[in-house]
């Protein structure tokens, strides 16, 4: 259907040029899937402009030609393309809530592709794109088609733009992260509709993503993306059982599966080559395990087990693990000798906010506004024990941060109490907090946001050992390369500013921030999701290894269940603002109570086990 | 959008309210004796005094603000102690002349502009970008007063082709009733062109690298339609915004335009008012401007929530 | 360095370095009068010609550019010093104290700049210094309001959190957390405002509010010479032109260094009016 040969794509950049991608090559037979797949940087994204013409005007291709049905689409003028875009191919882009234009209705959006391809009167364009709306899964969809985009939560958007650019049934579709900013049991809906309408409609896809677990669901064949390159494609269920490229296993070793409890995660050390300066020789030859010398010589590929790997060793390390420097030390204090003292207790938490008002009415002659509250925090009771990692889990907006944030008194609870160590701390006034905030910290989701970018690393680290005189002022410096190296960075890190730095280390500067104070207990609010796989894993050890030793508890927020299935004790489900679940980890993954966290458990993407997950009403 | 509007509008009449306020405290500190305006420089203490009482001018500045709301309010302006004759009939006219002066140059403000910045955006990072991009510079750059002084120098002194100021009723020929109109038209345009057309091209540069702008093309739609219907009523939302500001800025370009000219409008009376120290006038006039101001900001906020389905629908996400 | 930074400095350092030293470089005395030497068109003694009292308009122009630049400079730091503890309260405090500032500013915005100048200025006998404040005063509420949409946007940032989360004073929040990172905005917006308020206090003086004959300020030098437009075209055009060159000379700086702003807070600087 489209083949891609030796595609280069390059980047004008301010400091120089950038290869995004070099020598990309695959193909996609009628009817099946190929899922790109990488982490960020790795040009995925790239290959799906490419494929459809609309390249941004900064970039330009170098070599390569992309065949479609037969035809060189590089050898077609502007117009032809266009007219092959939209008509035979489609693309659904990553996020929903940014592609659809705010000022159109999305039945005017969905049929327009039909307007002007297909020659519908917009009049008829509508009535069809009512039916898409409702083939895609949309109930009332003809109200929904006089919506705009604002009107609609997340899935119901990317429903519409599924819907959009099938409505010229085109033959291939091109899906770049469609799912990514979705919440799961949303995500696993929208791929059981692709599923269908790939059976019904004979498409074919390239469906690109970060997740191998849905890459798993989704596709026939994989490509592993490492710096531009394919370093290794084949068949999906082949690739994920036994990865040849030693990134591809660096990848796959690196996620937290359920079920599986193991005391640290395998991580991938070092980061991205340089795109403006490639390496000649294997692009991941920094970071691998199995280097030799022959490594620094341009790679070619080979053909391994119904594999094609860019990798000269592929035959030698086919049978290797992936092995890295599992970077815990060996634990102080093991689970079992921690105090079993409550260190945070939490009864009846309750917090609203008041959004708005109801417009003005008359009650006799009293005016009266009405206003409208929500209640991210309803009635939550729980306590976490020293040393003790709880997680909390639920989709957006269920109140996980305003639950974490409002038992560290960052906000203000309504009704209910916090007990800090013993201590009532809920109506507090801020002044007298202070014990309690040297001994209960935060880490937030997004260093970017949490580190200010105008002090160096030294000064935002001795800032709390000032504030809190932890140390003498001579002694400083000392403390704060202690605590860099407590997050295994070199001391030389105090002069550089967040800007300087990559996001798996400011995520570590962040948690040293957290730890300077040493605190009792942190609130861990959804750490790792900014971060790639192999970074993530490298972090979450990094968490396990500092509760081992210095004993701290955790509130850890996440969305992502496996990876607080693989770090906590005990699990805490929220959903709308409340508490439905609360148990240790395996009672939670292997013995769900409630219905809401067994669909939970059921949606998640999984990299093994049984291959596809438990079916999920798709409304 | 009903209640949007009626909250709109009482927020209109708080400002104006308080700006009368304000006015009427500035102008109360004017170093001026409306009771030796009225009866000369030379008047007897004892007759100054006798008037001062009988125009309430003792009395605390509290009680004068509200007779003289009050009597706004009803429409009676006062007198003006300086010329000696009704103040309301004499600032209508004027409003009437400086609106006419300000929606032309409105009109062709709006119209030249957002052509200017489309045009730019369209091509952007060409010549013709560049050269308007350095076109508008100028415009920015370039005072009021020194394009009037330039119009002067090339239409009027120059090429002779039109009048250097003044103005004639239109009952004197509607030619010449237009050609006193171009000169002062011409200054405002050159003066106020670049805020519009630098927001409009930027407005537009911005949405047209939008991801729904990129989403339009990956659907194939031909670049017109991409243009047209998906672009740009996304960015015109700003410009009405700056609009509308600019109908306020016109209401301030007036003073210096009218004064050069010679255009008996709204600007030519403040300044002729606060150099003469005629208070009533002042207060009246400057009140005037505020609230032409306060309501060109009203119609640009409720066309951006007409044209903004998000304020018109409200967010409810199912 | 993008090309519109370097030319707007090469242009506001050249204009700035003459009149500084304006006083060392003028040819000849800027305000001595001499009837044989009036209206004399641009030549080789007098490069810009003399004016209706025989003085050189070169020499008036270089010292005239000194009066530009403090009353810019100095009605902007008035804003500034006002404006910008204004905003920073009314951003992160929010509440009543957001509400009555930001009101307030809304009611001095319903009035044009111009005739809120105007009005200031007739209180008392026009001074330059008193055009300066006056200027100053009006561009309080565009500056107090930029400040608090960027204190805002900074507050709402998890660096502010973490602050909280250490106990730290609303005092040294607002100083060492969040004023740091407004600076660099502030600064560019400073630079725009610093062109208008040159463009506004020279229109003052055009309008006789502002300086007084026989200064040599720009917006006068322009006034005396409407009544001899015909004769002396050269008078007016003179300082018309310096005064161009000034304000694109800023504009080109402000516009250059908001490129290289924080994305988050880029669009929030030059759209207020």
């Amino acid at each position: 259907m489209i083949s891609v040969e030796d595609l280069t794509v390059r980047y004008r950049t301010p400091d120089g040029d950038i290869e995004a991608l070099s020598s990309i090559s695959f193909d996609v037979a009628r009817g099946s899937t190929l899922a790109l797949v990488g982490e960020s940087g790795s040009g995925k994204s790239t290959i799906a402009l490419a494929a459809m013409g609309i390249l941004p005007s900064e970039a330009s291709i170098a070599s390569g030609r992309i065949m479609f049905a037969g035809k060189d689409l590089m050898a077609l003028s502007a117009g032809q393309r266009r007219d092959i875009r939209g008509s035979r191919m489609g693309l659904v882009f990553q996020d929903p809530f940014s592609v659809l234009n705010p000022s159109l209705r999305i039945g005017e959006q969905v049929g327009e592709g039909l307007v002007h391809k297909r020659g519908y009167t917009p009049k008829q364009a509508l009535v069809r794109a009512v039916e898409l709306l409702d083939e895609v899964g949309i109930r009332q969809p003809g109200v929904v088609a006089q919506a705009y985009p604002h009107q609609l939560s997340g899935g119901m958007r990317q429903r519409a733009l599924i819907a959009g650019a099938l409505a010229t049934e085109p033959e291939l579709l091109i899906l770049d992260e469609p799912t990514t900013a979705l919440d799961v049991t949303i995500e696993a809906q929208i791929l059981e509709l692709l599923e269908r309408l790939r059976v019904q409609r004979n498409l074919t896809m390239i469906f690109i993503s970060h997740n191998l677990g849905v890459v798993r669901r989704i596709s026939d064949q994989v490509a592993v993306l490492y710096a531009g390159q394919i370093v290794e494609r084949g068949p999906t269920e082949a690739l994920l059982r036994n990865p040849v490229h030693p990134y591809s296993k660096g990848l796959l070793a690196a996620i937290p599966r359920i079920g599986e409890r193991k005391t640290r995660l395998a991580s991938i050390p070092g980061r991205l080559p340089d795109l403006r300066r490639p390496p000649v020789g294997c692009r991941f030859s920094s970071r691998c395990p199995f280097v030799i010398a022959e490594c620094s010589a341009p790679q070619q590929l080979h053909e391994i087990s119904l594999r094609t790997v860019r990798c000269g060793r592929a035959a030698a390390v086919e049978a290797e693990p992936w092995t890295s420097v599992v970077d815990g030390p060996v634990s102080s204090i093991g689970p079992k000798s921690r105090a079993s003292e409550t260190i945070v207790a939490v009864d009846q938490l309750t917090k609203s906010f008041t959004i708005g008002h109801t417009p003005l009415a008359f009650d006799g002659w009293r005016p009266r506004r009405t206003p409208i509250r929500i209640s991210p925090v309803k009635g939550v009771s729980l306590s976490i024990t020293a040393g003790e990692a709880l997680g909390l889990v639920g989709e957006s907006g269920s109140g996980k941060t305003t639950l974490g944030r409002t038992i560290l008194r960052l906000i203000d609870p309504q009704s209910g109490s916090i007990h800090f160590a013993g201590d009532d701390v809920s109506r507090l006034p801020q002044r007298q907090l202070e014990p309690m905030r040297r001994a209960a910290q935060i880490v937030f989701q997004n260093p970017d946001s949490s580190l200010n970018p105008r002090k160096t690393v030294g000064e935002l680290l001795s800032r709390p050992l000032v504030r809190f005189r932890i140390a003498a002022a001579a002694d400083v410096p000392a403390r704060v390369k202690a605590l860099l190296d407590l997050v295994r960075l070199p001391a030389h890190y105090t002069n550089r500013y967040a800007h300087q730095m990559s996001g798996g280390e400011k995520q570590r500067i962040g948690i040293a921030l957290a730890l300077a104070t040493e605190p009792r207990f942190i609130v861990c609010d959804e750490p790792v999701s900014a971060l790639d796989v192999s970074v993530q894993a490298a972090i979450i050890n990094l968490l396990a290894d500092l509760r081992d030793r210095l004993g701290v508890a955790y509130l850890f927020i996440s969305h992502d269940i496996s990876v607080v299935a693989h770090l906590c004790d005990r699990i805490a489900v929220m959903r709308q603002g409340e508490l439905v679940e609360i148990g240790p980890v395996d009672e939670i993954i292997l013995r769900p109570q409630h219905g809401y966290t067994r669909s939970l458990v059921a949606a998640v993407p999984r990299i093994d086990g049984a291959p596809s997950i438990a079916a999920i009403g798709s409304q | 959008m009903t209640a949007f509007i009626v909250r709109r509008l009482a927020f209109v009449v708080l400002v104006l309210t308080a700006v009368s306020m304000l006015v009427f405290t500035i102008t109360s500190l004017l170093p001026a004796n409306v009771a030796y305006l009225i009866l000369g420089s030379f008047a007897p203490p004892e007759q100054v005094k006798a008037l001062e009482l009988k125009l309430g001018l003792t009395d605390p500045i509290w009680q004068q603000y509200i007779r003289w709301a009050t009597g706004f309010l009803s429409g009676d302006l006062g007198e003006s102690p300086l010329l000696k004759r009704p103040i309301a009939p004499m600032l209508w006219e004027a409003v009437s002349r400086s609106l006419m002066l300000t929606g032309f140059s409105f009109v062709l403000i709006a119209l030249i502009g957002i052509g200017l910045g489309l045009l730019a955006a369209l091509r952007h990072g060409r010549t013709l970008d560049h050269g308007i991009s350095v076109a508008t510079y100028l415009g920015i750059a370039v005072p009021e007063f020194f394009w009037s002084i330039i119009v002067i120098i090339v239409f009027a002194s120059w090429l002779g082709w039109l009048p250097a100021s003044g103005y004639e009723p239109m009952s004197e020929g509607v030619w010449v009733w237009f050609k006193h109109l171009i000169a002062p038209t011409m200054t405002l345009v050159f003066g106020h062109l670049a805020h519009v057309s630098r927001l409009t091209r930027s407005s537009m540069i911005e949405v047209m690298q939008s991801p729904y702008v990129n989403a339009a093309r990956a659907k194939g739609l031909p670049e017109r339609v991409v243009v047209m219907r998906h672009a740009l009523r996304n960015a015109l939302l700003p410009t009405i915004t700056v609009l509308a500001l600019d109908f306020g800025r016109l209401m301030g370009g007036i003073v210096v335009v009218e004064t050069v000219f010679a255009y008996p409008g709204l600007g030519r009376l403040v300044v002729f008012s606060i150099q003469n120290r005629d208070l009533p006038t002042l207060q009246a006039a400057i009140l005037v401007v505020a609230a032409i101001y306060a309501f060109a900001n009203l119609i640009a906020d409720l066309l951006y929530a007409w044209l903004n389905p998000k304020i018109r629908f409200g967010v409810h996400v199912n | 360095m993008p090309l519109q930074l370097k030319a707007g400095l090469l242009i506001t350092a050249l204009i700035i370095g003459l009149s500084v030293l304006a006083p060392w470089i003028a040819p000849h005395p800027w305000d001595t009068i001499s009837m044989r030497t009036r209206f004399l068109p641009p030549n080789s003694i007098y490069w810009l010609g003399t004016d209706e009292y025989g003085r050189d308009v070169l020499s008036r122009l270089l010292m005239g550019g000194r009066l530009s630049l403090m009353m810019g400079v100095s009605a902007t730091l008035v804003s500034l010093v006002i404006g910008v503890p204004m905003g920073l309260a009314a951003g992160y405090f929010g509440g009543w104290i957001e509400e009555g500032l930001m009101r307030l500013a809304d009611v001095m915005m319903a009035i044009p700049p111009i005739m809120l100048g105007l009005l200031v200025l007739a209180v008392t006998p026009p001074a330059l210094w008193k055009t300066a404040v006056a200027v100053g005063f009006v561009y309080i509420p565009p500056i107090a309001r930029l400040t608090r949409s960027v204190t805002l946007t900074l507050a709402g940032e998890d660096f502010v959190q973490a602050a909280r989360a250490r106990a730290e004073s609303p005092t040294y929040i607002l100083f060492r957390e969040i004023l740091p990172n407004a600076w660099p905005p502030l600064i560019v917006e400073a630079s725009l405002r610093v062109t208008y308020a040159i463009l506004l206090g020279s229109a003052l003086s055009f309008l006789g509010l502002g300086a007084q004959p026989p200064s040599s300020d720009w917006g006068l030098m322009i006034a005396e010479a409407r009544s001899f437009l015909d004769r002396a075209p050269w008078l007016a055009l003179a300082p018309g032109f310096a005064m161009c060159a000034l304000v694109i000379g800023i504009n080109l700086i402000g516009d250059g260094a908001r490129e290289r702003l924080d994305p988050r807070l880029k669009a929030r600087v030059g759209k207020s009016v």
